[in-house]
């Protein structure tokens, strides 16, 4: 791109980031989160959730509300609206929605291929599949034998291909082959979408290039966090870390020799962004886990991106403050459902 | 004083309403469309209310009205409008229409699904059919002449050691656009271990569910072994084909086929059976749907004002609090106790005191409408403040016409708005539903009126699409004229021009009885002489309409009871608009009447005199126009100076003294400290001074807030605004000159440059006439959009201004809201 893409932008793409930023305004404010939080039934959650940009999405509801019909529903709207921008975008722009599709995709085969493993049908798991991640192919998944199997007859078409090329192997698909699997795709889906905004340049990469350094970064974090007491070796470790984050090289080589907590926290302390996220973290008992503390900084950056104009960051950013709103309502929700209401304030405030 | 002139007198009333009547009375309410409820739960959220389990019950039988409503949209059917009176339903009625509408919905539910499932069955032999009928014997025999199979030439004859294996069929029909796909992955996850055949249906499918018209697919796969079976189905599976047995016989198939074309007729005929039944559901829901939802949002209503109300600690009754004009107070007085009656207690209203600002209410019927409009555009009016919508009425018309002036324009627009008027009952013309349209309908009197002055103003300027018209004799004489200076026949042949001087006897008889000479619009001076009258006129008009506006400010300082606003405020701005730019108006007007032709060259110029008015001097070569113009001119402008200060400090320094005098009367202080106060107006110690008083009488807020700096910071912005203002406001009126000037000479361009130009074609008689029909068309054409349309909006606007700016910044303040009263009428009718 030329210097300057401010004066052209807006020819392409300034229609749909108007949009998306009247989107962001829609977002459930702290009042509403404090007003969700006294509701008493679901019904008062949906009452509530009626005078919100929710409008009457669950009005065609018969049935008695749960927490799943909310989440499917929230899912098909912000899937309506993806789906929206996705059509009047145009080139790179297109591609960057291509991008972003692609992380539910990975989830989505990940899961299929995990559900063919236990025997489950696979009409079971698509209603689990993230409707985001939704392809022609994905049914098909379960007949695939190996990897390459995978790749060969059912991923070849799809976006995902490209990433597909490191985790080539003969290996059958147990779990944790899945799993590994999961994350090599990942890493070479993260390595890819980073480069692609790098090359793109401009505010984009400015803003998207620090989130995606994040991702990458937290991806490296629950990997080893996840790893301990398994039997993954530690030079397998180190081959799934995505290496587009602030950690890569160093700080990846000395995450990958971790072996507890403590360890993990000593890398990060190292670093200037993660050291206070660490702190964050709470002991066993109390406090936020390391996941809600990562989630936490995840908004706080994806707002930030609001603060500049010109860039596809924003429908990145909308997305996913969308998908945590998504996840906070649903907590309120699980909470209000089971009676659990200690915890109800433990969502991800969205400033 | 009518209701047109200022607000109504709206009081607040507090209704106690039985708890057994409290729905009915609310109802009755609704009806009457007379009080506007107040929210008295503010603080407590939407869920918490005491009627919420009702709403939710009326917002669930909407949610299957929109069910129904769906259905009959769906079947190409519309909802007839309701008619009659249909009153909120009784609670217990509602039990009656959710049972009703429950079972019509259940019913719809079973017939909509029976005929689903019927079609879904149906579409499925069609597609059994389809594929029996396409695929006439065993793929392998066809490939050779079959186009889509020589793709893979390679495996038509796959070795000799695989002829004794048994070839399996795998027939099915898939969506259009998923065929490339399935192909492609049949072919790759199964290495080309199979023969797939693809064809495109013959006739067009109706999709069971959307019933849009689609052409399928059908594929017939003939492979080897178990295996790639399993994985040929699977992968058909995750298409969603349908699959369906194909046996190898011929015979045996065409059989089959037979039998599914049986089995299908059979089917079409169940299938019309049940979407007879179905259209007979949707009628019923037809006739009963519409009294419903309006019967359903009515009770919705009721429930939602009743949630604004709160309840009495003994539970026995619900109050409410709601405004209401004076005038409907007996009118809701007899409509809550007919409507209470039933219950044994009687609902019971009073009236209570209030703090807060009544909402405004005018009443307006059809005529008064548009111009109220006008008004309540700038801003609503303050409660009880004088209301400028009556004068409206003639202004803005007047205004309008004054830039629009053109009889055949007028006559053009006030017949158009003649035949809105005399329309205006059709119910063609009330349920148009063109936005454009509906506005030009809206201002229909406004239209008619501004037309209708538009004739008159016409008539003032002598023209009539330019044209001037001689009504009456034209008081110049030329034959008089050339007879006293003896023009001879040569000197007229040379003379392009000649002039009629006036001191000529006989040449000028006397003015015109009504209007402009006719005789001008041949002179070539006509522009200047034509300026000249119309600048005067726009400074005239605009000072009359500013000095009206600012005597209408004395109806409101008498009302408001704010008589020092009288001596302070009304009078020296009379006095300044009056004394600066009313003189100006006197100075046109004296020498229109006192300065005649024969004195006309030494004419004393007024614009010199008021500028010399103001530099306290007078130019030797000016004549003055009346005696003791020295004296009265300097006494003018220092009395209209010395008003300044009088605006300036005047109301602050009496609020002041007032705010003190009540201070003193209720706590008396010592007099050191309020001299001071009134020495120095320093706000800490004006507002130290208005703490104590809050300390003193909690109750009494408005004299609490009294801010000394603030009163003085409004009064100098209202000073600065009115003294400039006058100065501003005066030269803004001068758009009626410009405009009314633009608009002749636009319509004398038109007049002159196309038709006139069509008439003095000349010729023979046939040619011109048929060369007139385009040119009058473009005239006509150009006159509408042009003249009437584009000019008719500028001057429109312009008029606006003048109203908004110019005329009701002199009094009206339009901080005020409406009244909006709890009514069933729906919006807009």
């Amino acid at each position: 791109m030329l210097e300057g893409a401010e004066l052209y932008f807006n020819a392409d793409h300034g229609y749909l980031e108007g949009l998306v930023r009247g989107c962001k305004a829609g977002l459930l404010t702290q009042r509403d989160y404090s007003n969700l939080v006294q509701c008493e039934t679901l019904e008062d959650l949906k009452i509530h959730l009626q005078t919100t940009d929710y409008g009457n999405f669950l009005a065609n509801q018969t049935n008695p509300l749960t927490v799943s019909i909310i989440d499917t529903e929230m899912r098909k709207k912000l899937c309506r609206e993806f789906e929206y921008f996705r059509n009047h975008s145009l080139e790179p722009l297109s591609t960057f929605f291509t991008y972003m599709t692609c992380s539910y995709m990975i989830d989505n085969v990940i899961l299929l291929m995990n559900g063919a493993l236990q025997k489950k049908s696979v009409k079971e798991i698509l209603v689990k599949c993230h409707p985001l991640g939704r392809f022609t192919e994905m049914e098909a998944v379960n007949i695939a034998e190996t990897p390459s199997d995978l790749f060969n007859a059912i991923l070849v078409e799809t976006p995902l291909a490209p990433f597909f090329q490191d985790c080539m192997s003969e290996n059958t698909l147990d779990e944790l082959n899945i799993e590994i699997l999961r994350n090599k795709l990942y890493k070479s889906y993260i390595e890819a979408f980073y480069k692609f905004c790098k090359n793109h340049g401009d505010v984009t990469a400015e803003i998207m290039c620090p989130i995606l350094e994040f991702e990458a970064d937290r991806r490296a974090f629950i990997i080893t966090l996840n790893s301990f007491g398994t039997e993954l070796s530690k030079e397998d470790r180190e081959t799934l870390y995505p290496t587009c984050g602030k950690l890569y090289p160093e700080g990846l080589r000395l995450l990958a020799q971790a072996e507890d907590f403590e360890q993990m926290k000593r890398v990060a302390d190292h670093y200037g962004v993660y050291k206070p996220l660490f702190e964050a973290v709470g002991d066993g008992s109390g406090g936020k886990t390391l996941e809600d503390v990562f989630y936490e900084r995840e908004v706080q950056m994806n707002v930030l991106a609001f603060n500049r104009q010109f860039h596809y960051g924003v429908f990145y950013a909308y997305t996913k403050l969308k998908e945590q709103e998504m996840r906070n309502v649903v907590w309120i929700a699980e909470c209000i459902s089971q009676r659990h209401r200690t915890k109800i304030n433990s969502y991800i405030p969205i400033l | 004083m009518g209701s047109l002139f200022r607000s109504e007198e709206v009081v607040l009333v507090q209704l106690f309403l039985p708890t057994a009547a409290a729905y009915a009375c609310v109802s009755q309410l609704g009806e009457l469309g007379l009080v506007e409820f107040r929210d008295l739960n503010a603080s407590v959220s939407a869920f918490q209310r005491r009627f919420v389990v009702d709403v939710r019950r009326c917002e669930e039988l909407e949610k299957t009205f929109a069910f129904l409503q769906e259905e009959v949209r769906q079947a190409g059917l519309a909802l007839p409008l309701p008619e009659g009176v249909l009153p909120a339903p009784l609670p217990r009625d509602l039990l009656r229409i959710q049972e009703e509408t429950d079972r019509l919905a259940q019913e719809l539910r079973d017939v909509r699904g029976n005929q689903q499932a019927l079609r879904a069955q149906l579409h499925q032999l069609q597609l059994h059919s389809a594929v029996l009928g396409q695929g006439h014997g065993p793929p392998l025999a066809a490939s050779h002449t079959d186009g889509p199979l020589e793709r893979r030439p390679l495996l038509q004859s796959p070795g000799g050691p695989h002829q004794d294996l048994r070839v399996n069929f795998v027939a099915g029909a898939v969506e259009p656009h998923k065929a490339a796909a399935l192909e492609r992955l049949l072919w790759r996850a199964c290495r080309g271990f199979l023969i797939a055949s693809f064809r495109e249906m013959q006739q067009q499918l109706e999709d069971p569910v959307t019933g849009e018209p689609a052409t399928w697919m059908t594929f017939l796969i003939s492979y080897w072994g178990e295996q790639i079976g399993r994985k040929i189905h699977k992968i058909t599976d995750c298409f969603h084909c349908h699959v369906f047995p194909f046996v190898e016989q011929e015979e045996a198939r065409r059989t089959a086929l037979q039998q599914l074309q049986q089995q299908s007729l059979e089917l079409q005929e169940v299938l019309g059976e049940t979407e007879r039944f179905l259209s007979q559901v949707l009628g019923r829901v037809q006739r009963l749907l519409p009294p419903w939802q309006v019967q359903i949002r009515k009770m919705k209503a009721v429930y939602l004002a009743l949630n604004q109300c709160s309840v009495s600690t003994t539970h026995k009754c619900l109050i409410a609090e709601a405004w209401c004009a004076t005038r409907d107070l007996p009118t809701l007085q007899q409509a809550l106790q007919g409507s209470s009656s039933e219950a044994g207690v009687s609902a019971v209203v009073h009236r209570i005191p209030c703090r807060d600002m009544p909402p405004t209410l005018i009443r307006t019927n059809r005529f008064t409408a548009s111009f109220q409009g006008i008004v309540d555009a700038y801003g609503v009016g303050r409660y009880q403040e004088v209301n400028p919508a009556p004068y409206t009425i003639i202004t803005f018309p007047f205004l309008f016409a004054v830039m629009f002036g053109d009889v055949g324009h007028g006559l053009l627009m006030f017949l158009f708005a003649l035949a809105m008027v005399l329309a205006e009952n059709r119910p063609a013309v009330k349920t148009a539903q063109n936005e454009i349209w509906r506005t030009f309908f809206g201002g229909r009197y406004l239209l008619l009126l501004m037309g209708l002055f538009s004739v008159y103003t016409g008539f003032i300027y002598n023209e009539c699409f330019s044209c001037a018209t001689a009504v009456f004799p034209s008081g110049w004489s030329v034959a008089a004229m050339a007879n006293q200076s003896g023009w001879s026949d040569a000197f007229l042949a040379q003379q392009p021009l000649l002039s009629l001087d006036p001191n000529v006897t006989g040449v000028f008889l006397g003015p015109y009885p009504f209007g402009i000479d006719p005789v001008w619009s041949l002179a070539v001076n006509h522009l200047s002489f034509l300026n000249s009258f119309k600048m005067k006129m726009s400074v005239i008009l605009g000072v009359t309409h500013m000095t009206f506006g600012v005597v209408l400010g004395v109806f409101n300082h008498v009302h408001f009871g704010q008589w020092h606003r009288l001596l302070l405020e009304t009078l020296p701005e009379l006095v300044f608009l009056l004394g600066l730019f009313g003189y100006l108006v006197f100075l046109v007007a004296y020498k229109w009447l006192r300065v005649t032709a024969a004195g006309a060259a030494s004419a004393p110029s007024i614009l010199i005199h008021f500028i010399n008015m103001f530099l306290f001097s007078s130019s030797p070569t000016n004549r003055p126009l009346f005696s003791g113009q020295e004296v009265v001119q300097p006494t003018l402008v220092v009395l209209a100076l010395a008003m300044v200060p009088v605006l300036l400090l005047g109301t602050p320094l009496f609020l002041c003294r007032e705010h003190r005098r009540c201070h003193s009367r209720r706590s008396p202080q010592p007099d050191k400290d309020t001299a001071r106060l009134l020495d120095l107006p320093d706000t800490s110690l004006a507002s130290q001074g208005s703490d104590e008083e809050k300390a003193g009488c909690p109750g009494d807020q408005a004299e609490a807030e009294f801010v000394l700096s603030e009163v003085f910071m409004h009064q100098a912005i209202h000073t600065i605004e009115f003294c400039l203002g006058c100065i501003s406001n005066t030269a803004s009126y001068l758009r009626l000159w410009a405009l009314s000037l633009a608009h002749a000479q636009l319509s004398q361009v038109l007049w002159a440059m196309v038709l006139r130009a069509g008439l003095s074609l000349g010729g023979e008689m046939g040619v011109a006439a048929v060369v007139l029909v385009p040119v009058f068309a473009a005239f006509a054409v150009m006159t509408v959009a042009i003249l009437l349309v584009m000019e008719g909006l500028s001057a429109f606007l312009h008029a606006l201004r003048l109203h908004w700016v110019e005329f009701q910044n002199k009094f009206y303040s339009g901080t005020g809201y409406k009244l909006s009263p709890f009514t069933f009428a729906v919006e807009g009718e």
